[in-house]
């Protein structure tokens, strides 16, 4: 009984208060940018059945399968009873950067907040203004296909002393502002870690081998490191990435499409060209 | 002696079973490398008309006519070799990063494949620089997307 006590206190859910939320006036366009980065839509996106709901809206529904079985990422459109639409500044950045929803309960790490915790807030709150900017679409949550869901959420609060680090991303001032750009993209709203980093038994990411790929993290086949990339001959030069990044197989690229790498791609060809740069700097940067 | 010649075809058939299965094991194989064969001959056949598209090599007709034979021929020896019948994914010891998915209930591999045959027919139909250029994207377009729903990355 006192383990079990002591499980419940330890696993609360600990969010920020609203007195974290910054004064800040919201940049639609970089919520975008972010927004397309992140690749929120990508999980977002409703189901190809759900005929009628308009493919490019996050209104959610799509199954995600993961090894402990099929999430359905919820609506994000600013609908009021289905979508955000009613909620406030800090439900949606406790959600997006601790993994607590609305209703105070631990989300599954399989939304990445893991590493959207590094944005800084008025990031977030941008990404936030871009949502609210789209039309509502009513479309209800479907809930998780989990086992013991319920305790699994609650562990997570455990989980989370280890596998959520809440420090926000710095940049390194010993580097140019094209690497730091791409730095942040990569680490904060691109997740890219997420898959090329490979994670430890208790299935966090082992920053010790920072990107460095390994079994993909949906249990199909393997995610290639990021290291060398120049070096090993995979690319000649950034410019080469670059081209890479933004037309993958389209230009006869390999390695660009297979295990969500294809989602990816396509959001890389439509975020403007300086962080695409950025993004490329970084990465042939990692030796 | 009954026991005797119950041993014996117990054994012949023992023997017959495992030959089968070996069969059926080289069989798989030999699907798989025909596969994989393909998509290499694509991947070296796509290497020459990416090399115009990025400027690195000048547009050349039969650089581009070549490519595109080269592409019509593994997909005729695939065929040929039942590389893309689910039998290749039966019992078979060579890795393979081809997805089940491929054979499973409302797959659109069809559709996928026909996209690739339908983009070569459009580039093999251009005459010019320009007209290639523009007609280049949907080729890469094809590989990608099958790729994107059908292959497992290799790491
Ligand atoms: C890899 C897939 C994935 C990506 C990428 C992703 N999400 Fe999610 N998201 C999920 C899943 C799965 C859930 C539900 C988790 C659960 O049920 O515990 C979720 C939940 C949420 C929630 C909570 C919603 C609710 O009603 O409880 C918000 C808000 C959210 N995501 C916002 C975002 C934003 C903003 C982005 C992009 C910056 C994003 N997500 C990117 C998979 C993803
Ligand atoms: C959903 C998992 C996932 C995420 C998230 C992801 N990748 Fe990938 N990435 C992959 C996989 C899998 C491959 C191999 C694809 C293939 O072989 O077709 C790959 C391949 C690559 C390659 C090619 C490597 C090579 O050897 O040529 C680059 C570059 C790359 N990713 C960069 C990124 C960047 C930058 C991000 C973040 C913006 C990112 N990836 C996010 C899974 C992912
Ligand atoms: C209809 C689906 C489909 C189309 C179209 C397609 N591929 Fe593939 N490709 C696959 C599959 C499936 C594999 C994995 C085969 C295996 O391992 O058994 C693959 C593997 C590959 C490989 C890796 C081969 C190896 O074993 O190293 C290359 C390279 C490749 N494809 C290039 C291409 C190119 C270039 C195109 C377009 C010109 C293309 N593919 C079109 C399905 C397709």
């Amino acid at each position: 009984m006192l383990g079990f006590t002591a499980f419940w206190l330890l696993s609360a859910p600990r969010p920020l208060p609203a007195s974290a939320i910054p004064a800040h006036t919201a940049n639609i366009a970089n919520g975008e940018i972010l927004y397309t980065t992140g690749g929120c839509r990508n999980c977002h996106k409703p189901k190809a059945e759900q005929a009628g709901l308009d493919p490019n809206l996050p209104s959610g529904g799509f199954p995600l399968k993961t090894p402990i079985g099929v999430l359905y990422p919820p609506n994000l459109t600013p609908d009021a009873q289905t979508g955000i639409g009613n909620w406030s500044d800090i439900d949606f950045v406790n959600a997006v950067q601790r993994g607590i929803s609305k209703s105070g309960q631990h989300l599954i790490p399989a939304f990445p907040y893991t590493s959207y915790a590094a944005m800084p807030v008025e990031d977030v709150l941008d990404i936030r203004a871009y949502l609210m900017s789209l039309p509502p679409v009513a479309s209800p949550r479907r809930e998780a296909e989990i086992p013991v869901a319920f305790l699994l959420r609650r562990g997570l609060g455990l989980w989370k002393f280890v596998g959520l680090d809440t420090a926000s991303w710095q940049p390194d001032t010993s580097q140019k502002p094209g690497w730091n750009r791409g730095s942040y993209l990569v680490n904060g709203p691109g997740h890219c870690g997420e898959c090329h980093t490979p994670r430890n038994l208790i299935m966090a990411r082992d920053n010790s081998r920072f990107m460095m790929g390994g079994p993909h993290p949906e249990g199909q086949g393997k995610v290639p490191s990021l290291h060398g990339l120049v070096e090993t001959g995979r690319y000649k030069d950034q410019k080469d990435l670059v081209l890479a990044l933004q037309n993958g197989e389209v230009f006869g690229y390999e390695h660009m499409s297979s295990g969500g790498m294809g989602q990816v791609q396509a959001n890389m060809a439509k975020l403007p060209q300086a962080d695409v740069e950025a993004i490329a700097e970084y990465l042939i940067s990692l030796k | 002696m009954l026991s005797k010649n119950l041993f014996k075809s117990i054994t012949a058939g023992a023997i017959v079973l495992g030959l089968g299965f070996s069969l059926a094991y080289a069989a798989a194989d030999d699907q798989i490398k025909a596969r994989q064969a393909e998509m290499k001959a694509n991947g070296k056949a796509i290497g020459a008309l990416v090399a115009i598209i990025k400027g690195e090599a000048s547009y050349d007709a039969a650089v581009v006519k070549a490519s595109l034979d080269a592409m019509a021929t593994a997909d005729a020896a695939a065929g040929e070799a039942k590389a893309w019948d689910a039998s290749s994914m039966e019992g078979a010891t060579v890795e393979t990063w081809a997805k089940p998915e491929i054979w499973a209930e409302g797959s659109d591999i069809g559709a996928k494949y026909q996209a690739w045959v339908d983009a070569r027919a459009a580039l093999a139909a251009t005459t010019d620089e320009a007209g290639f250029k523009a007609a280049f994207p949907a080729l890469g377009a094809a590989c990608q997307s099958c790729h994107e729903s059908f292959r497992r990355p290799k790491g």
